[in-house]
């Protein structure tokens, strides 16, 4: 039998011979990607693209949780018969996975779920396996060295290079129309803005002003997301008792209602309780908790403005944007800008990211990854 | 119970026996008796409740030892890490920090890489610790 490797000699005269180099395939070079992650309690963005040029080839919001299928699932109810799923994915199983998310208050919590969770983020971004990955990878303001290390384990293996930068910095330089950067009167954000990211594990507030943001120009408040999620979670239980309503639920009903400033009610809101419909009136639950987040931010902000330099200030207070999940809470904005008006800052005008509220992070952690000098990466060993 | 039991810890640590005994005596010791009652086991209640308290003792061993080292590194730190319910304290309330650096809109993304990377080996940098 003929062997199925062995190659037929060629019949052109000038093709070259198997024995000669130049007969040999050239060996494909390794692709090389870069990553800019956001790594959030809730959801974490990521946004890839190869090394080299700016096309972004993947671009996506993924819930920052991870699903181990539970011993026993019947073959077939599971795509793939698959033993860990992520995402939504995950959430849409959560009846036959034990769910685990990785980050809490914006770190590592769970190292395990966090590198399986990693693992999923580059074969998102990297289907094929193969290519180089070098990463940026947003860290809450102020994060500390045990937070940063627990990423770095996480992306151990599986990027080869890293770069840890502070998210709300990041969210600046998302944020920045880089078309617009020397246009007259486009105020870079980057220059002179004063950030309030509110994710699900903490809201950071930071000023850039032209340099990166020192530890003084950043605080990071572990209330964000998931603590009004808790605070509407206790007060609907007190309003309405044993109505079994789980976290999940509750985080779904505060993204379509929450508010903040003076109550509005009725707020009226269909839930299914026990397999029947009802009707609960959670205006006051919602605001009271919603209204905590601006009770907890404001001081931190007055604090950020007060430390910014007097020739500054003025531009500073009409550059003061809301990004993160928590910019979808109504109200938000206006909120804050009539306390700094009523408390006598001069103009103030705070400003919602838009739409792209949760990619700003992460498209400038791409951006970073473009810019980043070889120097300047972490080699992430193993 | 391991709230109670804490909180009983911290008392003692703080010099307030008298406090931490009423507590003992009072909601620690209901809450004892809940667990127990409520247990099939009483060995087994007697030995969980052993492991739980054994623990949380060791936990406020190790965060007042912890707070015993950070509180004086903190102190220097904490007007600029709490945040004010006001304008800063000076007169006018106002700071004058200078904004520091070349032109900002001359700086490339690279250069606000090095001053983090800079900011991250100054000795006072929590990650550098």
């Amino acid at each position: 039998m003929t062997p199925a490797t062995l190659e037929k000699p060629s019949a052109a005269p000038l093709a070259p011979s198997l024995s000669s180099p130049m007969s040999r395939p050239p060996i494909p070079r390794q692709t090389s990607l870069l990553v800019g992650l956001d790594l959030g309690t809730n959801k974490s963005c990521v946004l890839a693209g190869p090394a080299g040029n700016s096309d972004i080839t993947v671009s996506k919001v993924v819930p920052s949780v991870v699903g181990y299928v539970k011993d026993g699932i019947v073959d077939g109810i599971i795509t793939g018969n698959a033993k860990i799923l992520f995402g939504e994915e995950a959430l849409s199983q959560m009846l036959h996975v034990e769910l685990a998310t990785p980050l809490a208050e914006g770190v590592i919590a769970h190292p395990e779920s966090a590198r399986d969770f990693m693992q999923h983020i580059r074969q998102l971004a990297d289907p094929t396996g193969r290519a180089e990955i070098r990463a940026v990878v947003g860290v809450p303001a102020n994060a500390g060295e045990p937070a940063r290390e627990a990423i770095r384990r996480s992306a151990s293996g599986i990027f080869s290079h890293i770069l840890l930068i502070p998210e709300p910095f990041l969210a600046a330089l998302g944020y920045r129309d880089d078309g617009r950067v020397k246009q007259a009167g486009y105020v870079d954000p980057v220059v002179n803005s004063l950030f309030i990211d509110i994710g699900g594990g903490t809201s950071d507030l930071c000023l850039v002003q032209g340099y990166f943001p020192t530890r003084d120009d950043q605080i990071s408040i572990p209330f964000a997301g998931d603590a009004i999620d808790e605070l509407i979670f206790d007060g609907l239980n007190r309003t309405y008792p044993n109505n079994g309503l789980s976290l999940i639920t509750i985080r779904d009903i505060k993204e379509a209602h929450a508010y903040v400033g003076p109550s509005r009610k009725p707020l009226e809101v269909k839930v299914v309780i026990g397999g029947k419909s009802r009707t609960l009136d959670l205006g006051d639950v919602i605001g009271n908790a919603c209204n905590t987040l601006i009770d907890k931010i404001y001081p931190a902000l007055t604090t950020l403005i007060a430390s910014a330099s007097s020739d500054s200030v003025v531009t500073l207070l009409q550059n003061i944007i809301i990004t993160g999940g928590g910019s979808q809470i109504r109200g938000i904005d206006t909120v804050l800008q009539k306390k700094l008006s009523d408390d006598g800052f001069e103009t103030p005008k705070v400003r919602l990211a838009g739409q792209d509220f949760q990619r700003y992070v992460a498209i400038g952690a791409l951006k970073a990854a473009r810019a980043a000098r070889d120097n300047q990466w972490q080699v992430l060993l193993g | 119970m391991g709230r109670i039991y804490r909180r009983i810890c911290f008392l003692r640590f703080d010099g307030q026996s008298g406090e931490a005994s009423r507590l003992e005596f009072s909601e620690l010791k209901e809450a004892v008796d809940a667990a127990k009652s409520a247990s099939e086991s009483t060995d087994e209640a007697e030995s969980i409740l052993r492991r739980l308290l054994e623990e949380e003792g060791e936990r406020v061993s190790e965060a007042v030892a912890i707070a015993e080292v950070l509180i004086p590194m903190l102190a220097d730190r904490i007007p600029a890490a709490i945040p004010a319910r006001g304008p800063a304290s000076s007169p006018l309330g106002v700071s004058h920090r200078p904004r520091i650096g070349p032109d900002p809109s001359e700086r490339s993304i690279a250069d606000f890489i090095d001053d983090m990377l800079v900011q991250e080996r100054q000795p006072e940098h929590p990650i550098s610790r």
